[in-house]
């Protein structure tokens, strides 16, 4: 509340957001400077992108104050904030692919009469500022035939051209490879001694610690600290910030851990892949943890067969097919990332999704047993306590957490021994969450086999016994949960920290 | 576990009529009433006799409109079946039309009739087998494909006929088929082949894993797959069934009329997927049934006789039924909205 220089071109006081049970940001109060790049930090679920959220107008904060160079800032909608100068960057593009380079950036800012486009100097303004940030592309290009790193380049300048003076960058990177990278870095520079503030949200500290002015941090909702980044001693202080707590384990060996190797897969390698290697055990639960786009999804999908991939893949000592069809006939079953699109059948019942895996079991000489599907509906609604009052209820009408369930029944009436679970518990509320973990337990507990692919650091220290860390497509090291784990090394590892270099 | 226990009954009990049956009996409904109302307004409308011919009159596009159904509710379009008829029953002819005719339509393969009807079911399943290629794998959008294909087809019916029709120097055994009454009554064969196809239709699709294999794959694609099921051949099958029917519709045809015409079945796909519409498919896919379609196929029928019964010009037909479709589907997706509300 005393803090508040004049030069603040951006200020949060007191800022609150709530869900039903949650409060996902607590009482946050900043302020960024005019003209720097700022940065925002924090694990998942700390409370960043609503934080944006709210920034952007796409969200109402339940209290606390918003402040734009001085005056109060309260926007209703993403049109809202854009009229007050703030623009933001999302992780998926914008950009028509289909029109030239100059109708990307004139998109929505056309000037017409009865319906006709008429010439304006608008036209030359954006070509103006594309030139001054990037001039190496040519405003009569189709978006089509440029780089992914060009079209945010695009839309950087149609932000910057629409006078935003503050850009917010949501995981800018993720889709760049590094000297896009690099070039991006050149751009936000440009922007900064153009007196555009930037708002840098990124889980890769290395570029945080390369291109930022001052760093916000955020945990489990809460302001930890906002600072300049030279008075922060390098990687470790942010990763100590950022972790802070103890983190909530409840973590215990597990007796049914073998040593029979179920699966091992050798030199996986794709797109994303670099020679992944690795193996499981009879009754274990291992976690492969990494940031988005890490390659979690790329290794399920690739031991499901989903995808086709280059490296062996044994189970149970013999090869995996090359289809979902042969993995779930040899005893491999997929909890995709998506639910609703890649899990469930939103518009049919309970009853229906649930025997889809196992037609073997199901079946009489192609006829259907539908005695069979009511029993195994009755038998998993209960075993998995599935919320509905009715086998017959559409699918849709569920909550997240009861989805993710009957997408697991699915998965547990195949009788599979291996289990891949993308995400479990994305979407899904605290209490189905730890409903979710207990049934996972008693699978491996029962002689089966668990991987969890997660990029919550919470779940994979939870339940996991061993953790596998990737970054960018790499396993990076392998870790053996025990309550003494070591956090910091494990965050420094996925986030790009070189492999016992932390602390 | 946590919660309290629900019974089994309970879960049962509480089950409700599923929407598939909600919308069937709503269609079901809507063409008693129909008929009902006509019946009032057009004299000698309600009679048995009547509403026979409703159904036998349309043996064709209702054997064409199973196929078609199975295709929707996969998420599939099917438009080449009309083109199909033209072409096989085109083929069927040529085959079995002896060599030597006096000119060119008039002479053919000479084969013996049942390996001309071999042949020419071999025909349709080429452009079922077409379609299943380009849908299946080359991943183009099934109605562009159909679109496509129902061009080829007609287009080989017309070069084989020149164009007009190939009617002469056929075996006395080609028009058997087609004319033939079954149990001294005067339903003729094909009607009677359309009865039992229907009856296996609805078997399979009730019953078996197959019909299941459909609904799934129509409810969502992706999901099926990485439930292990095998789209690319479960689509190839039904598009080669599809094929089939229309073929054996198109041979069943030309032995009625003991003649090959390439203008043969012309709209007759656009009736097949009308009467699906009608009968509460959804275009989408993942929805629908047999039974329903042939409810449609009933709607189209009673509105089509009543507006003939009733002298209104066949010129109006079209636009009859372009506002029966329009209405049936307003009604069919705002009972929907409003129950699943």
């Amino acid at each position: 509340m005393t803090n508040q220089p004049p030069a603040a071109v951006l200020a949060v006081e007191g800022l609150t957001k709530d869900y039903p049970g949650v409060r996902a940001v607590d009482n946050v109060s900043f302020s960024i400077d005019s003209s720097t790049v700022h940065c925002l930090v924090g694990e998942n679920g700390a409370g960043k992108s609503t934080l944006v959220k709210m920034l952007t107008g796409a969200l109402r904060p339940t209290s606390g104050s918003m402040m734009v160079n001085g005056s109060v800032y309260q926007p209703n909608t993403p049109h809202d904030a854009r009229e007050c100068g703030i623009a933001t960057l999302f992780q998926e593009l914008h950009v028509v692919d289909e029109l030239t380079v100059l109708d990307n950036l004139t998109l929505g800012m056309e000037r017409s009469r009865f319906g006709f486009l008429i010439k304006s100097d608008l036209d030359d303004k954006v070509v103006q500022t594309l030139a001054a940030i990037e001039p190496s592309i040519d405003p009569s290009a189709r978006v089509s035939s440029l780089s992914v790193a060009q079209k945010q380049i695009i839309e950087i300048a149609r932000a910057a051209s629409s006078g935003a003076n503050v850009i917010i960058m949501d995981e800018p990177t993720a889709a760049l490879s590094e000297r896009e990278v690099e070039r991006l870095f050149g751009v936000i520079h440009q922007l900064r001694e153009a007196a555009v503030t930037v708002i840098y949200i990124s889980h890769k500290l290395d570029e945080i610690l390369k291109l930022g002015d001052a760093v916000t941090v955020l945990r489990d909702g809460k302001h930890i600290a906002t600072k300049p980044l030279s008075d922060v001693a390098g990687r470790s202080e942010l990763i100590e910030m950022m972790i802070g707590r103890n983190l909530f384990q409840d973590y215990t060996p597990r007796s049914t851990v073998t040593d029979d190797v179920v699966l091992d897969a050798q030199g996986l390698t794709n797109k994303l892949l670099k020679d992944v290697s690795f193996h499981i055990n009879r009754g274990e639960i291992v976690g492969f943890y990494g940031l988005v786009g890490a390659g979690k999804t790329e290794i399920a999908r690739a031991l499901f067969g989903a995808d086709k991939i280059a490296g062996s893949i044994l189970f149970k000592g013999r090869m995996v097919g090359n289809s979902p069809k042969q993995a779930i006939a040899n005893g491999i079953a997929l909890v995709p990332e998506e639910r609703r699109t890649q899990g469930l059948f939103t518009n049919l019942s309970i009853r229906e999704n649930i025997p889809v895996m196992n037609l073997r079991r199901m079946s009489d000489c192609g006829v259907f047993r539908a005695s069979e599907e009511q029993t195994a509906a009755i038998e998993y609604v209960d075993k998995l306590s599935i919320a509905t009052d009715s086998i017959d209820k559409h699918t849709e009408k569920l909550s997240g957490g009861n989805q993710q369930k009957v997408v697991l029944a699915k998965c547990l009436f195949s009788k599979a021994n291996l289990l891949l679970l993308d995400e479990p518990t994305r979407g899904v509320d605290v209490g189905a969450k730890t409903e979710i973990y207990d049934i996972i337990k008693t699978l491996a507990d029962e002689g089966n086999s668990v991987a969890v692919f997660s990029s919550e650091l919470d779940e994979v220290l939870g339940i996991c016994d061993r953790i596998f860390l990737l970054f960018a497509g790499s396993l990076k090291s392998e870790v053996t949960n025990n309550s003494d784990v070591d956090i910091a090394h494990i965050l420094n590892v996925v986030t790009g920290g070189g492999e016992g270099t932390s602390q | 576990m946590r919660g309290s226990k629900k019974t089994g009954g309970a879960l049962i009990q509480n089950r409700r009529m599923s929407d598939e049956v909600y919308i069937t009996l709503l269609v079901a409904s809507v063409a008693v009433g129909l008929f009902l109302i006509a019946s009032l307004l057009v004299p000698n409308f309600f009679q048995w006799l009547n509403l026979l011919n409703l159904v036998t009159n349309n043996w064709a596009v209702i054997s064409l409109g199973v196929g078609v159904t199975f295709l929707l509710v996969s998420g599939n379009f099917d438009l080449s079946v009309g083109g199909v008829v033209a072409l096989s029953g085109v083929l069927s002819v040529w085959f079995a039309q002896s060599t030597g005719g006096a000119n060119a339509l008039s002479s053919g393969l000479g084969l013996p009739y049942w390996l001309a009807v071999l042949s020419a079911i071999t025909g349709a399943l080429a452009i079922g087998g077409l379609n299943a290629l380009f849908v299946v794998r080359f991943r183009i959008p099934s109605i562009i494909v159909t679109l496509g294909t129902m061009m080829v087809a007609r287009g080989i019916a017309q070069v084989i006929t020149q164009g007009s029709q190939r009617n002469t120097n056929l075996p006395v055994e080609f028009g058997v088929l087609g004319n033939l009454t079954a149990f001294g009554t005067s339903v003729k064969l094909p009607v009677v082949l359309m009865g039992v196809l229907l009856v296996v239709a609805i078997f399979i699709e009730r019953k078996m894993v197959f019909g299941r294999l459909t609904y799934w794959i129509g409810a969502n694609p992706v999901a099926a797959t990485l439930s292990g099921i095998d789209k690319a051949r479960h689509v190839t099958f039904l598009y080669l069934f599809s094929s089939v029917i229309a073929g054996i519709v198109g041979i069943l045809l030309s032995s009625e009329f003991k003649s090959g015409y390439s203008n043969r079945g012309t709209l007759m796909e656009f009736d097949a997927l009308v009467i699906a519409l009608l009968g509460g498919v959804a275009i989408a896919g993942g929805f629908g049934s047999v039974v329903g379609m042939f409810f449609g196929a009933l709607i189209l029928a009673v509105v089509t006789s009543a507006a003939t019964g009733m002298t209104l010009s066949p010129d109006w037909q079209y636009i009859l039924k372009a506002v029966a479709v329009f209405l049936a589907i307003l009604a069919q997706t705002w009972a929907l909205a409003r129950r699943n509300r």
